[in-house]
């Protein structure tokens, strides 16, 4: 029972981890109806930029942490200047096409570095001796995540409910011709929605490289992973993406714990999250929380 | 309408049947001859060898396998971001012969054409499963159903006992009436079957076009509802152009599987496909003579950055997977540069160039 007990912890934790990197998913497609493949690229540079402020620059990890969260939101504004802006207006195949472009492009300038092909761990910072309860164990590190990641998605939701930004935001998501006739600029909203979609993936990335480590390859999964998490939760719920990610974490752990090793399965916590993908869309596409009325053949 | 169609100043089609035909004139069907002669003759005139002919072979396969994806991205306008897969499916059907009955069964090295057409169904069967959402779903979704069929398929071959966990799977040597097809001419043999499949597949495509599913095709690209509202059934027609991008993608696969005489997933992983996305937007998405420019176009590229690598190699030996990294670089660039600046593809160059001769002296 206690195995038990520890999977559910430790899925609660992935979990938390995958609902802050879904967010920035659903906060770009809610503004503007792009999917963007390129967010695990997004988040594994996030981490990336942590750690060579962290370890390279040798900032304290608490300052660096916000500093990369700066950096990936001019980043990821940039980005939506220079590549997407020009692209307003044209079919969403084609931004969407250019988004799976960016994600090569990230793909080859993360080669470049070290960071391709060498793995990475960031310094302890915390106690080193988990926390011990019940026979149930937490490192400091993930609890830290944990806390981060909730207070984050806290602030986003707020951020989105209640502060002007987010309501043109939402304004815009809603009737892009509306919200111009009543003074928003769609194109600027648009650029703010990457860009804290950006801050959210670095924060989930420095998060990630804390608790698991830096290794590509891995991140280049878990950005993939988010996928299956927005789709179960509907494409644009923000609450939605919170309760799929850790609802995904839970499925993957109990994967990883139960399935794996027996009859011959291993990896089953990889594959996982893509059957159910494939099963939600066939059944029921709109997911958990998505509004009902999506674009349908 | 003139009889020559280089003198004429316009499009004068009388009947629908005129405008659909494959060749206009005489003279455009003895051009395409011509060109096809060439395209077969070539290897016996000049000296060639194993390595060039590797690189052609390549290209050739890669225009099946962008024929398939362009049907689907193209022509039905969803984005296919599995196709890699799709053409893995087609070598690991191969590849499962191999592995069940052995590399030297009669059936693997005799009927190999047999063998080619079932692996395309078993493509098309796998695509039509994968794009069963589009019953109910639009392009965003399936985009993300086909990235979740690559990362199945990736799990499946690398951590199935039968499918060698990944690892290469050998194919015996096939046979021609002459015997077995020895090392020597092993790509030349096999370039001549990938070029007449080519051809096949390519007049087959352009007589789909000219169809009712064809034309179903593009009037559920551009308007679903309209489409709907003609009496067509656009999630079939979707799910149809999914299972014709597997079929090209599963031929393409066994044909794969022959060359290099093995399967191993490293061929056909989400890198991959996003090579084939690359080849059909850089070729022109839903146009049929993009679907041979982008392959070489891209292949060409590959070969350049592969040189490029290799040099600064030399230069900075510290960085030693400057391929790894130039790679989906210059992809990412080449697919973001065409979409902004000609989402049309170089099939618009091509186009550009003939209404140029056709117009010459004047401008327009």
């Amino acid at each position: 029972m206690t195995y038990f007990f520890q999977l559910v912890l430790s899925g609660i934790v992935v979990g938390s981890i995958y609902a802050l990197s879904a967010l920035g998913f659903v906060l770009i497609y809610k503004s503007s109806r792009v999917l963007n493949i390129a967010h695990g690229q997004l988040i594994a540079t996030g981490a990336f930029i942590t750690y060579a402020l962290t370890v390279w620059v040798g900032i304290p990890i608490y300052i660096s942490f916000f500093i990369s969260l700066l950096i990936t939101f001019i980043l990821t504004m940039s980005v939506e200047r220079i590549f997407l802006r020009r692209l307003i207006g044209e079919p969403i195949i084609s931004v969407i096409m250019v988004t799976i472009g960016l994600m090569s492009i990230l793909d080859g300038l993360i080669y470049l570095t070290p960071f391709g092909s060498e793995n990475f761990s960031f310094p302890l910072f915390l106690p080193k001796e988990p926390i011990s309860m019940a026979g149930l164990s937490m490192s400091w590190t993930q609890l830290v995540g944990v806390i981060i990641t909730f207070a984050l998605i806290g602030a986003f939701s707020w951020f989105f409910k209640k502060s002007t930004i987010g309501i043109s935001m939402r304004a815009v998501s809603d009737d892009q011709l509306a919200s111009m006739s009543i003074g928003i600029s769609v194109p600027r909203v648009f650029g703010l929605a990457w860009a804290t979609a950006g801050l959210s993936a670095a924060a989930a990335g420095g998060i990630i490289g804390n608790t698991t480590g830096l290794n590509f390859d891995t991140l280049h999964a878990f950005g993939i992973t988010v996928f299956p998490v927005v789709i179960l939760g509907g494409l644009d719920s923000i609450l939605g993406a919170v309760v799929a990610g850790i609802i995904m974490g839970l499925i993957q752990q109990f994967a990883g714990g139960y399935l794996d090793g027996n009859w011959g399965l291993n990896g089953t916590g990889v594959v996982l999250p893509y059957i159910i993908l494939l099963i939600i869309l066939l059944f029921k596409p709109h997911g958990l929380f998505g509004i009902h009325e999506i674009e349908r053949v | 309408m003139s009889a020559n169609r280089w003198l004429a100043t316009g499009n004068y089609f009388a009947t629908y049947k005129e405008e659909q035909r494959i060749f206009f004139t005489h003279t455009d069907r003895l051009i395409f001859s011509f060109f096809l002669v060439c395209v077969f003759v070539w290897p016996l005139v000049f000296e060639t060898n194993n390595k060039y002919m590797l690189v052609v072979d390549n290209i050739l396969i890669a225009m099946i396998a962008v024929l398939g994806l362009n049907m689907v991205t193209g022509f039905a306008g969803l984005i296919s971001i599995g196709h890699a897969a799709f053409v893995g499916v087609g070598a690991y059907a191969v590849a499962s012969v191999s592995r069940v009955m052995g590399n030297d069964y009669i059936f693997l090295t005799h009927a190999w054409p047999l063998m080619i057409l079932l692996s395309g169904f078993i493509g098309a069967v796998f695509g039509a499963m994968v794009g069963l959402p589009a019953f109910r779903l639009k392009h965003l979704y399936l985009a993300i159903a086909t990235l979740s069929f690559q990362m199945i398929f990736q799990w499946a071959i690398n951590f199935m006992e039968f499918f060698n966990q990944g690892q290469t799977i050998y194919v015996g040597r096939a046979f021609w009436f002459t015997g077995e097809v020895g090392r020597n001419e092993h790509y030349i043999f096999w370039y001549y079957v990938i070029l007449v499949i080519l051809v096949l597949m390519g007049f087959m495509v352009r007589n789909i076009l000219r169809t009712r599913f064809g034309r179903c095709l593009i009037a559920v690209r551009d308007n679903d509802r309209a489409a709907d509202a003609m009496g067509m059934h656009p999630g079939l027609t979707k799910v149809y152009a999914f299972g014709l991008a597997g079929f090209f993608a599963g031929v393409a696969g066994a044909l794969h599987a022959y060359l290099y005489r093995g399967v191993g997933v490293e061929s056909f992983t989400l890198h991959h496909s996003i090579t084939y996305l690359a080849m059909a937007i850089v070729g022109g998405l839903g146009t049929l003579n993009g679907s041979f420019w982008g392959p070489m176009a891209i292949k060409i590229l590959e070969l350049q950055v592969e040189k490029i690598a290799e040099h600064a190699g030399e230069i900075f030996p510290a960085s030693t997977n400057l391929a790894t990294a130039l790679r989906p670089l210059s992809f990412g660039l080449v697919i973001v540069l065409f979409l902004m600046f000609e989402p049309r593809g170089i099939a618009n160059w091509w186009r550009i160039t003939r209404s140029y001769f056709k117009l010459w002296p004047f401008r327009y």
